[in-house]
């Protein structure tokens, strides 16, 4: 991935609006997508709290958009995508339901009229996968559910939304530790930024999905992975859903489903590791396609993948001689 | 500067009084300490490897004064608790997963039960207050004890 771009330079990525049915409600939806208007639509679901531009480098990573349409939207209340004009929305504080969410990725895969895409969620997006293949089976072609478990609890916190805090800066660096070491400090700062961008009350209303309403311990069983296959993708560094909670749940939903652990890399993969994110899951999305032949393996190594490691923390920070 | 078990680490053994001297000052000379608010930090915390504890009196994103053995005469608004294993964990240079970070670690004691983590005590409020500040200060701990990485 290069870092040196030129003056002039345009990214192929476009943005636009599309309205969408959400439970009755009108919702205008921000999207951005690159890649071939008839290739396999790959959708993006950020994660609690963040929005669209957290896969900025999937939907610019030529290998993948030569094949995939990548599509990536903010949720309503989230990034570009404003509350809806016919709610009163100030009254009542935001919360994300698992039913509301599985719904709204429903109703915005409909607007966009997307046929057979695959969905590929991280963190609330990864624990969605579950539902999603609990409920919509039909709907997509595979499901890829990135930091996914069936139970994430104890995120829930209300010094997130409280107005004692500098809630702007603790909703990012409370996920600062959710990232690995190992990622450029540049990724890892810019995925702090993009939590900085967040509005009131919405990473919290998030998190109500992420770690009590979204409990599927005992009805793994009902996770459809044999319909729609369900790869489960976590980071060695994801103190949340680590890559043993993805292998649970993998084997609790049986067949059709598949655990991964990506080894130097937390939760937030795609923007905090970009380069070696992006290695990772062609990997996997071959596997999806079937252009891989062989099984996935346990784990996946920056070796494996021809990626080298960023230099750490301490050495980073070594003052220019 | 010597290399045990694959890190590069300082010659000054974590804890020791020449330790905390050169963390005092990697912290009192971060940048990032001096700016976006950080300079507002004020709480005094205490750091617990094993048995011994060490006081760390905070005056505007600095460290004043590093006190061991804090006793009923300081006073302090929270700390960090583990077993030395798990802090020597935390200041390599590259840490394993799960120590590498205050929250991670936590929430990995509190949240899941493990042993060999790290644990918060004390005012969840004002940790929230001085969230960044309080990382940023822990994990300088890191930066001193791999001398920068010089």
């Amino acid at each position: 991935m290069s870092s040196a771009h030129q003056p002039g330079e345009v990214e192929p990525i476009t943005g636009k609006y599309v309205y969408a049915d959400i439970g009755g409600v009108t919702h205008r939806v921000y999207v951005e997508e690159n890649g071939p208007e008839n290739g396999t639509p790959l959708l993006c679901q950020h994660t609690a709290g963040n929005n669209c531009q957290e896969w900025r480098h999937v939907l610019t990573d030529e290998e993948i958009t030569d094949e995939f349409r990548v599509i990536a939207y903010d949720l309503p209340y989230h990034g570009k995508s404003v509350p809806p004009t016919t709610q009163e929305w100030w009254t009542e504080d935001y919360t994300m339901t698992a039913r509301k969410f599985a719904d709204s990725v429903v109703a915005i895969a409909d607007a966009l009229d997307l046929e057979d895409p695959i969905y590929m969620g991280c963190s609330m997006g990864g624990n969605l996968a579950l539902e999603l293949g609990d409920w919509y089976p039909d709907r997509f072609q595979a499901l890829i559910g990135l930091e996914c478990s069936a139970y994430s609890p104890g995120f829930y916190i209300d010094w997130l939304d409280h107005p004692h805090v500098n809630t702007t800066e603790v909703n990012a660096y409370s996920c600062w530790g959710l990232m690995a070491p190992q990622g450029p400090e540049s990724a890892l700062r810019e995925t702090m930024y993009l939590y900085e961008q967040g509005a009131t009350g919405v990473f919290k209303g998030d998190l109500y999905y992420y770690s009590v309403d979204h409990d599927y311990r005992d009805k793994l069983d009902q996770v459809n992975a044999d319909e729609c296959p369900l790869f489960i993708v976590n980071g060695e560094y994801d103190y949340l859903t680590t890559p043993e909670d993805g292998r649970t749940a993998a084997e609790g939903i049986g067949e059709g489903a598949t655990a991964v652990e990506m080894k130097g890399i937390g939760h937030f993969p795609m923007s905090e590791n970009p380069e070696l994110f992006n290695a990772y899951i062609k990997e996997v999305l071959a596997a999806v396609t079937g252009e891989r032949e062989e099984d996935l393996p346990d784990e996946l190594t920056p070796e494996d993948v021809g990626i080298e490691y960023h230099p750490p923390g301490p050495t980073r920070e070594k003052p220019a001689e | 500067m010597q290399h045990i078990g694959g890190d590069t680490v300082n010659e000054t053994e974590l804890g020791t009084h020449e330790w905390w001297e050169t963390y005092k000052e990697t912290v009192n000379s971060d940048p990032e300490l001096e700016v976006r608010g950080h300079d507002k930090f004020n709480e005094n915390f205490y750091v617990q490897m094993g048995d011994e504890r060490v006081l760390l009196e905070m005056a505007d994103g600095k460290i004043d004064t590093v006190v061991p053995n804090p006793t009923l005469n300081h006073r302090w608004t929270f700390g960090v608790e583990g077993d030395r294993e798990a802090w020597e964990e935390f200041v390599q240079e590259t840490p394993p997963p799960f120590n590498h970070e205050i929250i991670a670690s936590h929430y990995r004691t509190a949240v899941r039960n493990e042993d060999g983590h790290l644990q918060l005590t004390g005012d969840n409020k004002k940790i929230f207050q001085n969230l960044r500040a309080f990382q940023r200060t822990l994990e300088l701990m890191r930066v001193a004890h791999n001398n920068g990485g010089a």
